[in-house]
């Protein structure tokens, strides 16, 4: 012991300067390990089954038909942990998900610790519709905008059908409309449990587009390239598409 | 001794040099203030996301007159809007497209945009940026594709000048083409007609446009109100659907019953150079939309209150008016070279209005 006390008091200072410095330029850091990255996977699907071109779907109504496009935007992607507020989780205001280009259907997101829900825009905001023409995945030239009547098409699905009575047995549904009482941009809240912290899959069933309050079939509605009533019916009906995909059933 | 205050010279100015080069003003960008008439309202376009440049102005105006943006080349901006008409197309009721296409709808003559806040004689498109891509895609207009256009602006050298120097780099998309058409046609203002003039003290009314402003000023005035001459409402006026071209108007866009058969009040200036009249061209003669309104409206559930007598109008009145409606025409406009085709430019017309450009 050839240290006096007060030499050791002196070093003990030191050594909690030294380590209160450590943690402040520590946290930070902790801080952003806690910010970890997310991908979000989206699987198109028909019922139970992965969606593709080539198989033949059968609806509520034992409508058989085969999709050869199914698009549709995703805009404020949020998440939320614990305590249940939800933050941006997306590096772009809008995502266009193609059944046919899988990286499209591939989204990071940004994490901020264990999630607990999702909740996106299923189409793009009115304000994306009334401010003139947009970069990106907004791109009116990305087929997803009306020219003749501005606005986006929320989501599209199309394909044909036996049933259809529309030229070349086509069934068409470019459903959109930002106006009031046309509004068929929806609000999609997901709970998330018993994922994966890095990976969260969801299932988007085209099934769902069918029947619903409105009873929609391809035989009585084969075509809605317009807002208004019908696309207003079948939006509440895609609401109801999505679902969080549990570890282990995510390849159907 | 000289080194050392050369060296930090030198550093400043290389620092400050490439810190100006990378966020100062970039000189080759020319702003242009919008030229606002004196005395009207605020325009409604929003500048700050589009601000004007002589360089915008320029490609603008070149891809109006360009062919290209039509699927087949020889339908420009301009093969319908034709600056002689005040950007309507000259004694066309209706106007042709691409594989002898007509339009459904009479050319609305281009000038005062800037204050309109819908476009299309429904009002359908809801910015003044959207709209090019309405005629641009459809298939009895120019009939081409956004993307296919842009890959065409995107191999030509000139074009590609001409973005980078309208926007900084040689980046062609949507966003860039269709702000360059919106600067070219806000430049489009036409405030500079005889009526004008007497408001600003420089001309004064002969007796007939006088007494003609009087009439206008008690039997036109609530839809097509000074100094736009018109409110942008729409309206059924009393013209009956024609079967052979059937247009539901306004409620196409909205789907109410109470907007069939409506369309937007077109404004009256430069009334008296783009014949014909109604949505569908279907008055060839400024005397038949006169007639029209004092006896041939047809009154229909969705007729506007203003229209449902029609309006009383004698024979002597009907002439005032018309003398009133010529001091509406504003020859300086349609004359502007800064509105007219680049030099290089040819605009291909079909042939029967090759014939009437020939005798003008």
């Amino acid at each position: 012991m050839w240290l006096s006390l007060g030499v050791m008091r002196r070093k003990l200072r030191i050594g909690a300067i030294a380590a209160g410095c450590w943690l402040l330029a520590a946290l930070p850091g902790s801080i952003r390990a806690q910010q970890n990255t997310l991908t979000l996977q989206l699987l198109a699907r028909a019922g139970q089954q992965a969606l593709t071109t080539e198989d033949s779907c059968t609806n509520a109504a034992g409508e058989t038909f085969a999709v050869r496009n199914f698009r549709y935007y995703l805009s404020h992607i949020q998440l939320a942990g614990a305590d249940g507020r939800y933050y941006e989780a997306a590096e772009t205001a809008a995502y266009l998900a193609d059944m046919r280009d899988s990286s499209s259907q591939q989204i990071m997101l940004t994490t901020k610790g264990p999630v607990q829900s999702i909740r996106f825009l299923l189409g793009v905001d009115s304000m994306a519709n009334v401010t003139g023409v947009h970069t990106g995945t907004l791109d009116p030239a990305k087929g997803m905008f009306w020219t003749w009547n501005s606005g986006y098409i929320m989501a599209k699905l199309e394909g044909r059908s036996p049933q259809s009575t529309a030229p070349g047995r086509n069934f068409t549904y470019h459903i959109g409309g930002y106006k009031t009482g046309q509004q068929t941009a929806r609000w999609i809240t997901l709970p998330v449990t018993a994922t994966p912290a890095n990976r969260l899959v969801l299932a988007a069933d085209i099934l769902q587009w069918f029947g619903g309050s409105a009873g929609v079939t391809i035989a009585s509605h084969p075509v809605c390239h317009e807002p208004g009533p019908l696309a207003v019916a079948i939006a509440d009906n895609y609401t109801r598409m999505f679902s969080v995909v549990k570890e282990g059933e995510q390849q159907p | 001794m000289k080194l050392r205050v050369l060296l930090p010279v030198l550093l400043a100015l290389i620092v400050g040099g490439s810190f100006i080069a990378q966020y100062g003003p970039r000189p080759e960008i020319t702003r242009v203030p919008f030229p606002q008439p004196k005395g009207w309202p605020k325009p409604l376009y929003d500048f700050k996301a589009n601000p004007l440049s002589k360089e915008g102005i320029e490609l603008g105006r070149r891809l109006f007159y360009d062919g290209r943006l039509s699927k087949d080349g020889n339908f420009p901006c301009a093969s319908c809007h034709q600056q002689f008409a005040a950007f309507t197309t000259f004694d066309h009721n209706l106007s042709h497209g691409i594989n002898n296409n007509l339009t459904t709808r009479n050319a609305p003559g281009l000038f005062n945009l800037a204050w309109q806040r819908e476009f299309m004689q429904d009002g359908g498109v809801n910015h003044l940026d959207l709209q090019p891509l309405a005629p641009l895609t459809a298939p009895n207009e120019m009939g081409e594709e956004i993307d296919s256009v842009l890959v065409k602006l995107r191999t030509d050298k000139r074009y590609k000048k001409m973005f980078a120097a309208a926007f900084g780099d040689t980046a062609v998309t949507t966003q860039r083409m269709t702000r360059a058409l919106s600067q070219f046609m806000l430049t489009m203002v036409s405030a500079n007609s005889k009526y004008d003039k007497v408001m600003r003290g420089e001309a004064q009314f002969n007796l007939p446009e006088r007494l003609g402003h009087g009439i206008f000023q008690q039997k036109c005035v609530a839809c097509h109100p000074p100094p736009l001459f018109t409110d942008f409402s729409y309206r059924n006026i009393g013209i009956p659907d024609d079967p052979f071209n059937s247009d539901k108007g306004r409620m196409k866009i909205t789907g109410k019953s109470t907007d069939s058969l409506s369309f937007r009040v077109p404004s009256l200036r430069n009334v008296m150079i783009t014949a014909p009249y109604g949505h569908d061209g279907r008055f060839f003669s400024m005397i038949e939309v006169m007639e029209h309104y004092r006896k041939r409206l047809k009154v229909m559930p969705a007729t506007d209150s203003l229209m449902r007598k029609g309006i009383p109008l004698s024979n002597f009145e009907i002439g005032q008016l018309t003398a009133f409606l010529y001091t509406l025409t504003d020859s300086s406009f349609i004359a502007n070279p800064h509105l007219a085709a680049p030099a290089d430019i040819t605009v291909p017309v079909a042939a029967d209005a090759a014939d009437h450009q020939r005798v003008r």
